[in-house]
């Protein structure tokens, strides 16, 4: 750390001005292309539907309100048909909306926070601590998360007991929120550090003319920016396989059944013997609507990465 | 890397030159394995596979060749690529001519057609780039018009490639050794046994041990992957070969034992060379024909002491005062100001008028046709039919000069 | 390869299981209910399971360093303590039946996946455009948006319940009598079809769009140009120059993907009803049988890092440029 040969208004870092006039910018840029306006539109559906279920079908229907035939098939009444107890599938799903978003949104928070917590001070210390933290990094890209997901969840659950609500969701999906988190961060890490430790191979050298104190300030004022654009990127990806980790972790039964997402309805399908006895209408529209959402997330941060990516701009 | 000399100066130099090369490639690498070697002899003696080869000298002709054709006639060749917005013009008329066992040199700017010129000549464009006008005369067999699988038995055969080595041109999973026998074993029908002592022996050839063929690229210094390069260029005994730029990367010294070497091949075999590159000194050092090229066209064409003794187009003046001449008393470099032209949508007449010292109102209408002076071709409205084509370098009275600001 | 090289590497594969060992000796202590109580609650297990367990995990013994370290050296000796729900049956025990149904349907499948998306990746990457590239495409696109259960569920409705090609669940017929081993052959291989088509196709999408995109990558690389100006013919480009290089992220990819293929695996098992480690870490899961699911769970990150070892090393047969 050395050398003021410049006074600070002379530091020639880029810098990203004009975040709010970027952001409106590269939405629009996503619009242009197809595949990012298919999946801006999906996406747009979806949130419509998690944040106004009660006004399009109607409260959650459950084993007590359910009026209709089991199992039925699409009929007048039951438009995707009903399940087992006779709750109208339109019903579970357009609910199941908001559920597996909100579970999806949330875990993706912990995830990409976590994740770029690690990232940032493993790139920018340097190191021990980054020796260290990535090794604990590898470490959980490599062992089977899945797995230690379905170990980590009843040890979470007994922390905070099994009834009663935090942050306004049911434990058992705020147990699934941080399962999540505390497995997927891994590869969010790591992107983030090697984009970290790149900027900070740049910085280094305008570092050395910049005058001494609060240089890690300036690191944090010039290297989060330029990291934003990725974990941004990164963000998109990461709600992509939340939502698929935490159908999945439905499926197999840590879900609740009394707040129903996509994986659940699914989970109560099979239980119901749905796929052996046909019944495809129980099976598709939380199915659909699963792979939709996340083709939407992938779609859209694709074409995130080709936009905020100059390297991939050239390629087709 | 230190700069470029000038050209001028070191035309004077090679012919009176004595060079003393210090070769570190072959010092740090010779373990003492290297024998000279005779390239006629290993490319047209008795093949161990092929008893029915003669040792004659001289290369056999492809079965389609007109004996009386220069080796390679190009003619008003026009290669465009196309992009989502528009065409790029890259080649847009260029033409010339190259004999037996002559090394002409393309120079220009980056992007002026130079590298699109060479890959169509072997057709090796881009999946955009097609050849739109024009015909690429080999032994009178015009190449342009051939289908691919015709074409094929060119390749390699006739006419090769070497691209700048220090990058990517050599596959970094295969061995040094089995990619220059790949040609041999395919195209030449040797078993693999022949094709790799064949390979052994062109190794040998550039001046690096055979045990080293064994290395993959990246374990060789970029001076031994050039070399390497030049021995793969060379396994099929082609009748031309063209080098894209394969100095550029390498430093001073390299550079001279590489272009030495491709000297002494040139003259045992009696190849043809095209040189591409940006760099005049290193056409002044090997070549004998220059031609310039600017924004896809040819601006000036002719033996190298005279275009770079006497530049007769504005812009040849320019890219040789754009060398630092130690001799003089020169504080500054003359800076062509402004630059190329989008190649989408060039602009009529002339490509150089906006640059051009010299332009005149009818060089931004009317494309200035090629003339002749006894050996030079120069395209410019500053010379005319049947003048005596006296170098002209100032503007002349009529000139408007450069209409870009700025520099470039 | 140099031997130094090996030993770092298998000398890290070693740390990392002792630290999954230490992770699942953690988790233990945190799992609701402790050992004893456990067994303590269930009057049937016998006095002797008992003390093997408060042996075993020197339950007597402060629990950092001692009861960490004979943790770690019965696990090693493949002691992975006892099933709450199978009365005081050895975990080893449970597991031992279940291996080898998931291996088979999970390695058969990592294979075909390998086959045909490197294939489908490779000719789309080639040709680039036209009806099977965006065909392909979209179709993988898709595949990898959807979750391995969904499409084992839709293979099962489509196959199994509307067209009757192949039976719903289970490994074999219940019940059946085979007239010799090929009658039970095709019984497990109509059983398997299914299941093994949805492993294959869920990994297929991601495969093939990592291929596609390595050979488009690889194909714009220069020494392609040499190769084709060298006038060899384009399948033979394609075959020997564009190939070994656009394997090498693939076989990353690989390594990297089994610890997530191995959470497909396990919900597709479900859904077929597949009598694997899947169906037994769900039937654990529900039934709270801790020491099973973390016996599996030691199981699985031991041969996930094993495989990754493996192709690490393996990797370096196909990239010269990996120093040893």
């Amino acid at each position: 750390m050395t050398t003021p040969a410049l006074t600070p208004d002379q530091v020639v870092l880029p810098r990203r001005p004009h975040r709010v006039a970027g952001a409106v910018g590269v939405f629009r840029q996503i619009i242009r292309r197809r595949t990012g306006l298919l999946g801006i539109g999906i996406l747009v559906f979806f949130t419509f539907l998690a944040l106004f279920p009660t006004i399009l079908v109607g409260p959650l229907q459950t084993a007590t309100t359910a009026t209709g035939p089991r199992m039925a098939p699409p009929q007048p009444g039951y438009p995707l048909g009903t399940d087992e107890l006779g709750r109208s599938i339109l019903n579970l799903t357009v609910h199941g909306a908001r559920i597996s978003m909100v579970i999806g949104l949330l875990a993706t928070v912990v995830t990409v926070f976590v994740g770029a917590l690690v990232g940032i001070v493993a790139g920018f210390r340097g190191g021990r601590t980054d020796a260290t933290l990535m090794r604990i990094t590898d470490f959980f890209l490599v062992i089977p998360t899945f797995v230690l997901a379905l170990i980590l969840a009843p040890v979470i659950t007994s922390l905070f007991g099994t009834e009663g609500e935090i942050l306004g969701i049911r434990i058992t999906l705020f147990v699934i929120v941080i399962v999540i988190g505390l497995t997927s961060w891994s590869s969010t890490a790591r992107i983030i550090r090697s984009q970290t430790l790149s900027l900070k191979e740049r910085a280094f050298v305008d570092r050395a003319r910049v005058i001494g104190s609060s240089s890690r300030q300036m690191m944090l004022r010039h290297v989060l920016p330029n990291v934003t654009d990725l974990i941004v990127a990164n963000t998109v990806l990461v709600f992509a396989g939340a939502v698929l980790t935490e159908t999945t972790l439905s499926f197999i039964g840590l879900g609740d059944p009394f707040a129903p997402s996509w994986g659940q309805i699914l989970n109560s399908a099979q239980e119901a013997g749905a796929p052996g006895s046909g019944a495809w209408w129980y099976l598709a529209p939380p199915g659909v609507c699963i792979v939709l959402v996340v083709l939407a997330f992938t779609l859209v941060g694709t074409v995130l990465d080709e936009i905020l990516n100059p390297r991939l701009k050239g390629r087709r | 890397m230190s700069g470029p000399a000038d050209p001028r100066r070191l035309v004077d130099a090679v012919e009176e030159a004595d060079r003393a090369l210090v070769d570190e490639d072959l010092i740090t690498e010779n373990d003492g394995s290297i024998r000279t070697v005779d390239p006629v002899a290993i490319l047209r003696g008795p093949a161990a596979d092929d008893p029915t080869a003669g040792a004659g000298r001289q290369r056999p002709l492809p079965k389609l060749a007109d004996p009386a054709a220069p080796l390679l006639v190009v003619e008003d060749l026009k290669t465009y690529f196309d992009l989502d917005h528009g065409q790029v013009r890259a080649v847009d008329g260029v033409s010339f001519t190259l004999r037996n066992g002559e090394a002409l040199g393309i120079a220009g700017e980056s992007g002026c057609g130079k590298t699109t010129t060479a890959l169509s000549l072997v057709r090796l464009l881009p999946s955009n780039g097609r050849i739109v006008e024009g015909s690429i005369r080999l032994f009178g067999i015009d190449l342009a018009t051939k289908s691919e699988n015709a074409l094929r038995r060119y390749r390699w055969r006739e006419i090769s490639i070497v691209f700048q080595g220090a990058m990517n041109a050599l596959n970094p999973v295969q061995r040094v050794r089995d990619q220059i026998a790949e040609p041999l074993e395919d195209r030449s029908s040797l078993s693999p046994k022949a094709a790799r002592k064949r390979a052994g022996e062109l190794l040998e050839l550039v001046g690096i041990p055979k045990a080293r063929g064994r290395a993959y690229p990246h374990e060789l210094s970029g001076g031994m992957r050039q070399r390497a390069m030049i021995a793969m260029a060379l396994a099929c005994d082609p009748a031309i070969v063209i080098g894209d730029e394969p100095t550029t990367a390498l430093d001073v010294m390299v550079q001279a034992q590489i272009l030495e070497l491709l000297e002494d091949l040139r003259h045992k075999l009696g190849l043809a060379l095209i040189l591409i590159t940006h760099d005049l000194s290193v056409i002044a050092e090997t070549c004998d024909r220059v031609l310039i090229m600017y924004a896809g066209k040819v601006a000036e064409e002719g033996p190298v002491e005279v275009v770079f003794r006497h530049p007769r187009h504005p812009y040849t003046q320019r890219l040789l005062g754009a060398f630092p001449n130690i001799a003089t008393d020169r504080r500054s470099l003359e800076v062509i100001p402004g630059s190329p032209p989008d190649l989408r949508d060039p602009p009529p007449g002339c490509r150089f008028a906006p640059r051009c010292f010299a332009a005149m109102a009818v060089c931004s209408e009317v494309v200035p046709p090629e003339t002749t002076f006894d050996g030079i071709r120069v395209a410019c409205h500053l010379y005319h039919e049947g003048g005596d084509g006296t170098p002209v370098t100032t503007a002349p009275a009529n000139a408007i000069g450069p209409t870009v600001v700025g520099v470039g | 390869m140099s031997g130094r090289y090996l030993l770092s590497k298998v000398g890290q594969a070693i740390v990392t299981i002792i630290l999954l060992i230490i992770l699942n000796f953690v988790l233990f202590r945190m799992m609701p209910g402790s050992p004893e109580r456990i067994l303590g609650r269930n009057p049937n297990v016998s006095a002797e399971a008992i003390a093997a367990t408060r042996e075993r995990w020197g339950l007597d013994k402060p629990v950092f360093p001692d009861q960490l370290v004979s943790y770690i050296i019965a696990t090693a000796n493949g002691d992975l303590g006892f099933s709450f729900v199978y009365r005081g049956l050895p975990v080893v025990d449970v597991l031992a039946d279940r291996i080898w149904p998931t291996v088979i349907l999970f390695g058969l499948g990592e294979i075909i996946a390998i086959i045909l998306g490197v294939a489908l990746g490779a000719y789309t990457g080639w040709k680039r455009g036209g009806l099977v590239d965006h065909l392909g495409n979209g179709a993988s696109l898709v595949l990898y948006a959807t979750p391995y259960f969904l499409i084992g569920m839709t293979l099962l409705l489509v196959f199994s319940v509307w067209l009757g090609w192949f039976p719903t669940y289970g490994m074999y017929q219940v019940g059946a009598t085979y007239n010799g081993y090929f009658d039970q052959l095709t019984d497990f291989l109509s059983h398997l079809a299914l299941p093994l088509a949805t492993v294959a196709l869920g990994l297929i999408g991601q495969y093939s769009i990592v291929m596609r995109s390595s050979i488009v990558e690889t194909l714009g690389e220069e020494y392609i140009t040499t190769a084709r100006a060298k006038g060899i013919l384009d399948r033979n480009v394609l075959r020997r120059h564009a190939m070994p290089n656009a394997m090498l992220p693939m076989a990353t990819l690989i390594a990297i993907n089994l610890g997530y293929v191995v959470a497909g695996a396990i919900t597709v098992e479900v859904v077929f009803n597949w009598p694997g480690l899947g169906t037994l870490t769900v039937d654990a899961l529900t039934a709270r049988d801790y020491p099973v699911l973390q016996g599996i769970f030691v199981i699985l990150s031991v041969s996930v890092v094993f495989a990754n070892l493996i192709a690490d090393l393996g990797y370096q047969f196909l990239d010269p440029r990996v120093k040893a």
